[in-house]
């Protein structure tokens, strides 16, 4: 059986009192206001499961209602499959690169240690975390389950946050592909770095604010106890890995069926409207669900927006896409999922049009 | 799961049929990470009987999430179905491409070969569209992409290529129009065509290029589809 490690940080984070996967239950001192009894654990694993039933059935009625409108028609059917396998495909070295760093944060560094080594204040550490997202040479699918293992370290949710919406889009390697699709207009990169670390350190410090721990219904208590290092590592990774695995494949199903459902000659015709055409090309992000790595080529033709509504679909792109809100669901819960996506997807428009404003 | 996973990403690593997905460049960390995937799996099984036998508290043994196998639903759809690459169905639902960017400078042609030009069709509508100096101008060009039949039934149609930058989720068309090909072409059928670029004027209402670039054929003929039948993005890395 799965056993936590003790953990000085674990009463924070898992409020349910109930570490859900080790089949035991722990009462916990209450960190938040209502007190809510802690469920049985044979009670829970159930109710998950239809959970994701549910978000399955969900994703493959739509596809079959966007399916019917084809007419049963066999060519959107090859098309919904080749996205599907596409994204999956895509995303898959980038997941692995992700549990490997995660595995290795999870053998390597002592639990507590990065926050020890972080700001105590959220004020600071939020920025100092968000900037550590530029060293991650990965895309988005890396880094949520990289920022759901530093918040099993101690790291403050915050802080781990910012650095998930930052990384995938700062890096070196995100902003030399902008640069190259945006070729002598070297502001857009400038735009594009800044408008994304600020929405990283925005949506951070809001977190810190009003954000709950009982929201994240799937709070990784899951620090593995290995006999070795190289236990630890392999162990945290291979779970990890299933974990984001699966949510990865439904958010890709989710992507295919919007790009069959929706024609993306329909986005074209709002590009007049200044404020409609953000928030349609950021509609347009969170929909496609392009590696942050390439989305830079795909908003360099979209030559009939403004370079400002060009700007908000890179900056949601990488924070948030209908592939990483899955994702999310999966690793943080669903409670997490449902308010943390708004928010982020609100932040960044903004932040993308002030940047905008300000340099293009 | 993980071994199942992994052998299949580290298969399609190392075979072509990744160049359907995705771009060329991904194929070495897609084989890379199926091998990760492999040797996980294997350290998982060989360690889960030492935990079983002893009676010590282990995590080895424990099974991964259930949602853990949607997994296999891309694994199935790719080893039974094997959808093919993007094709006219899809490059008909978006609009005509147009290239980004780099608006007026060109680099020359290069040389042509057997008296035409071999150009990519993203290349060929960006010279058409975009060049100040008319590089295409007078010149016999030769091309390869495939057919989208024309909506209103008629001889004309559409060359297109999807160009990649990343994967086919981000895959855009370019298409080009051609004239002059008494031929009718099938949908999806692989074409090698050659002539030369009919100048079109610039829509004044827009300001720029709604429809594709036209080619006045005078030589097409049926060729098998390349290994990889997208264009790509040029990556930096």
């Amino acid at each position: 059986m799965l056993r936590p490690r003790s953990d000085p940080n674990c009463h924070s984070k898992e409020r349910w009192g109930v570490l859900r996967l080790g089949g035991r239950t722990e009462p916990v001192r209450e960190a938040g206001s209502s007190a809510s009894p802690p469920p049985a654990t044979a009670k829970r694993r159930p109710r998950l499961f239809t959970a994701e039933l549910l978000v399955l059935l969900v994703v493959v009625g739509l596809g079959s209602r966007g399916l019917v409108a084809e007419f049963f028609d066999g060519s959107a059917v090859q098309f919904w499959s080749t996205l599907l396998v596409s994204i999956v495909i895509q995303a898959l070295p980038f997941l692995v690169l992700g549990v490997l760093i995660s595995g290795a944060i999870a053998a390597l560094i002592p639990p507590g240690w990065l926050a020890r080594a972080l700001p105590r204040q959220d004020a600071l550490a939020v920025p100092a975390a968000g900037l550590a997202g530029a060293a991650l040479p990965g895309c988005e699918c890396a880094s949520v389950p990289i920022a759901a293992r530093l918040r099993a370290n101690g790291v403050s949710p915050a802080a781990a946050f910012a650095f998930m919406l930052a990384a995938p889009a700062i890096n070196p390697v995100v902003l030399v592909s902008t640069a190259v699709a945006f070729p002598g207009r070297p502001k857009m990169v400038l735009a594009r770095f800044l408008a994304s670390l600020l929405t990283s350190i925005v949506v951070g410090l809001i977190w810190s604010r009003v954000g709950r721990e009982a929201w994240m219904t799937r709070a990784r208590s899951r620090l593995v106890e290995g006999d070795s290092r190289w236990a630890a590592f392999t162990e945290t990774a291979r779970q990890d890995f299933l974990h984001a695995g699966g949510w990865l494949v439904v958010g890709a199903m989710a992507a295919a069926t919007l790009q069959v459902a929706v024609p993306r000659s329909l986005v074209q015709q709002l590009a007049g409207h200044q404020l409609l055409a953000a928030l349609c090309l950021g509609l347009l992000a969170v929909v496609l669900a392009i590696c942050s790595e390439a989305d830079a080529f795909v908003a360099a033709s979209l030559r009939q927006f403004s370079l400002s509504a060009r700007l908000v679909f890179l900056v949601v792109g990488p924070a948030v896409d209908i592939k990483l809100v899955a994702m999310q669901t999966g690793v943080f819960g669903r409670r997490f999922a449902a308010r943390f996506a708004p928010l982020t997807f609100a932040v960044a428009v903004v932040c993308a049009l002030l940047v905008g404003r300000w340099l293009l | 799961m993980l071994l199942l996973v992994g052998a299949v990403a580290l298969w399609l690593g190392l075979s072509q049929a990744a160049l359907a997905y995705v771009r060329p460049g991904l194929r070495p960390p897609l084989a890379a990470s199926g091998l990760v995937l492999l040797l996980l799996g294997v350290v998982a099984l060989a360690w889960r009987p030492v935990g079983a036998t002893d009676g010590h508290s282990h995590a080895h043994g424990e099974q991964g999430p259930r949602s853990a196998w949607l997994l296999t639903l891309p694994v199935l759809v790719l080893l039974l179905v094997t959808p093919p690459a993007l094709g006219s169905y899809a490059a008909s639902r978006q609009p005509p491409g147009t290239n980004g960017g780099s608006a007026g400078e060109f680099p020359p042609l290069p040389e042509p070969v057997d008296g035409a030009v071999p150009l990519l069709v993203s290349e060929f509508v960006a010279r058409a569209q975009d060049d100040r100096a008319r590089s295409l101008e007078g010149q016999r060009v030769r091309l390869v992409g495939f057919v989208i039949p024309d909506q209103g039934g008629g001889r004309e149609y559409q060359l297109a290529r999807f160009v990649l930058a990343c994967c086919a989720a981000d895959a855009e068309a370019y298409t080009v129009q051609i004239r002059g090909d008494a031929t009718p072409r099938q949908a999806d059928q692989w074409l090698l065509v050659e002539g030369r670029w009919l100048p079109q004027p610039v829509p004044e209402q827009t300001g720029s290029f709604t429809k594709p670039p036209v080619l006045l054929a005078d030589a097409v003929t049926t060729v098998h589809p390349p290994a990889n039948r997208y264009e790509n993005t040029q990556f930096p890395y």
